[in-house]
């Protein structure tokens, strides 16, 4: 908004908005600036009042009803707003049930407790073996009917159902990465080798997602997470100690599987939009209903 | 109802291991309130959330509106044209009423802010909510929860609405409420309304479904419904052995259905009755709905 009228009451909006505005013309952004102006400003409500035509100007009130009642943005759905997410976007992120204070919480204190431990032990190998487990957990936990409440609704919409997915799966996975990087900064002494747990946490949520489509949301992040400690311990045992997976070769193998994963996740695509996939866990939810 | 069929089925069967929750369901809805009858584990929900694309049939097909769920396509299709508001319809507690309904519209690809919060006021105004839109669903009654789920399930304004015991649960002041919202919402779509309560289907509805183990017992008019129990209801000063449900009413004398002696006081039936006498062991009788 140009804030270009001045009455010794404060900044006022544009007269060629207002305008644009009563002819329902304004496009966002501009358009949420003068509807968020307008709550506030009598003056502006005044002047809107004069360049608007009776019809116009009601579905301007209208419209300003609404934008009354829709949900304010709280910080970071303003600054996804603010970075060009589209606001529907924002709001379907939000949704999203492990981006809560809760979740980031336990995520923060199991990271705080791990870079503990590496100071103990003197050894990065718990925090690496970790930490690819928690942007896996989070996917999980962020599709099906565990956590999110209104996953039955959102089954039957005809928003496909991979991109929900995918929406969230990009939102955990910059939040769970985001919070991992805080931690590797923790460990400054280990260098570079403090990051590899990167390729091995993609590679994780890509093949815990490609089974997803099989397995359902239960045992797939299950197997996958149990898999993956079981390769570590075989490792640790056959190689004295030297964790294979954290080796260059290692990483090598570990992107190799994220984009097999991926690629088996995209084929597989239809599979989230038909319907709830099938495990023990959702055979025994369905089971329980006439 | 003589206009063709919003809702098509044949042979729809859905099996969890060894139990048939549905077993070979064929049946039409037309424009209009339809009540699904049935038990407890009759398969009602099954139906439901087959035929609201939340979970597919092993066999058999149907159609929403001429789209076959069965392909993507067709899916997404249907699912722009369906209503659908589950048995326990799950909320973001924290979110205010019109948040809900707007998260809902963005699932329904309503994607333009200012169309899609115009139609957030319009369906939560259509079911009476407006004053309240800005609480947080958490600090809602239970009445008000379903009517905001009710909100949901008619943004977009569907063809189809699929009730899946909307009432339970509620007070009679609100079942009465929510009836009044669910007539208005069937003047002009077709509506399938599950329910365990029979006055539900006598205030509401044009046709009626009833359904026992997975399979379509009776579909027809609440009329010939009732009309099931006519000369099979009588009054007597105890329980006849012979009746297949009696009971002590509060005059103290006893209503019997089922097949009544000679010379039995009868009396006219009610759509309950019907109900008991055909879930009790009749062949199954299906006609078009």
């Amino acid at each position: 908004m140009r804030d270009d009228r001045h009455d010794g009451t404060g900044w006022h909006a544009d007269i060629d908005d207002l305008r644009a505005y009563a002819r329902g013309e304004l496009r966002a952004p501009r358009l949420w600036s003068v509807d968020t102006h307008l709550v506030t400003c009598a003056t502006c409500r005044g002047t809107l009042a004069e360049v608007s035509d009776p019809p116009a100007l009601d579905a301007g009130w209208e419209r300003l009803d609404a934008e009354l009642d829709a949900p304010r943005p709280g910080f970071v759905e303003g600054l996804l707003l603010r970075i060009g997410v589209a606001d529907h976007t924002a709001r379907l992120l939000l949704a999203t049930p492990v981006l809560r204070a809760s979740w980031l919480g336990a995520v923060l204190l199991v990271l705080a407790m791990t870079v503990a431990s590496v100071y103990t032990s003197d050894s990065p190998v718990l925090f690496l073996a970790l930490a690819p487990l928690l942007p896996l957990a989070g996917v999980a936990l962020s599709y099906g009917p565990a956590l999110d409440p209104t996953h039955e609704l959102a089954i039957v919409a005809p928003l496909h159902g991979f991109r929900l997915l995918m929406t969230r799966t990009i939102a955990v996975l910059v939040a769970s990465l985001g919070l991992n990087g805080l931690a590797t900064l923790a460990l400054p002494g280990y260098g570079l080798r403090a990051l590899a747990w990167l390729v091995p946490a993609l590679a994780l949520t890509a093949t815990g997602l490609a089974l997803t489509a099989r397995l359902g949301p239960v045992l797939a992040p299950a197997l996958v997470s149990g898999g993956w400690v079981a390769l570590l311990m075989v490792t640790e045992a056959t190689t004295h100690g030297m964790l294979a997976a954290f080796t260059g070769p290692g990483q090598g193998v570990a992107a190799a599987v994220a984009v097999l994963a991926a690629c088996v996740l995209h084929r597989m695509r239809d599979r989230f939009d038909a319907s709830p996939v099938p495990s023990p866990f959702t055979h025994f939810a369905r089971r329980s209903t006439s | 109802m003589t206009s063709a069929p919003t809702v098509s089925a044949a042979g729809l069967t859905l099996r969890y291991g060894r139990t048939a929750a549905l077993d070979d369901v064929t049946l039409g809805l037309g424009e209009g309130v339809t009540g699904l009858l049935g038990p407890n584990g009759a398969g009602k929900t099954s139906l439901l959330r087959v035929l609201a694309t939340a979970v597919p049939a092993d066999r058999g097909a149907f159609t929403v509106l001429g789209h076959d769920p069965a392909t993507a396509a067709g899916r997404r299709e249907a699912r722009r044209r369906l209503g659908y508001l589950p048995q326990n319809p799950g909320f973001h507690p924290e979110f205010t009423a019109f948040a809900f309904v707007d998260y809902v519209a963005i699932l329904k690809e309503l994607t333009d802010r200012g169309a899609r919060h115009r139609e957030v006021r319009r369906v939560l105004e259509a079911v009476d909510l407006t004053d309240v839109r800005g609480k947080r669903i958490k600090r809602l009654s239970g009445g008000m929860r379903q009517r905001v789920a009710l909100a949901a399930a008619l943004v977009g304004d569907p063809g189809v609405l699929l009730l899946d015991e909307p009432t339970v649960g509620l007070d009679p002041e609100q079942r009465m409420r929510f009836r009044e919202l669910i007539a208005d919402a069937g003047a002009s779509r077709t509506v399938l309304l599950s329910t365990h309560q029979t006055e539900d289907v006598a205030m509401l509805c044009h046709r009626v479904i009833v359904m026992a183990r997975g399979r379509v017992r009776f579909a027809g008019t609440p009329a010939e419904l009732t009309a099931k129990a006519a000369g099979r209801v009588w009054i007597g000063t105890e329980r006849d052995p012979g009746a297949r449900a009696g009971w002590r009413t509060g005059l103290g004398t006893f209503r019997n259905v089922g097949d009544p002696p000679k010379g039995a006081d009868l009396l006219e039936p009610t759509l309950e009755d019907g109900y008991l006498l055909v879930l009790d062991g009749e062949p199954a009788e299906v006609a078009s709905v």
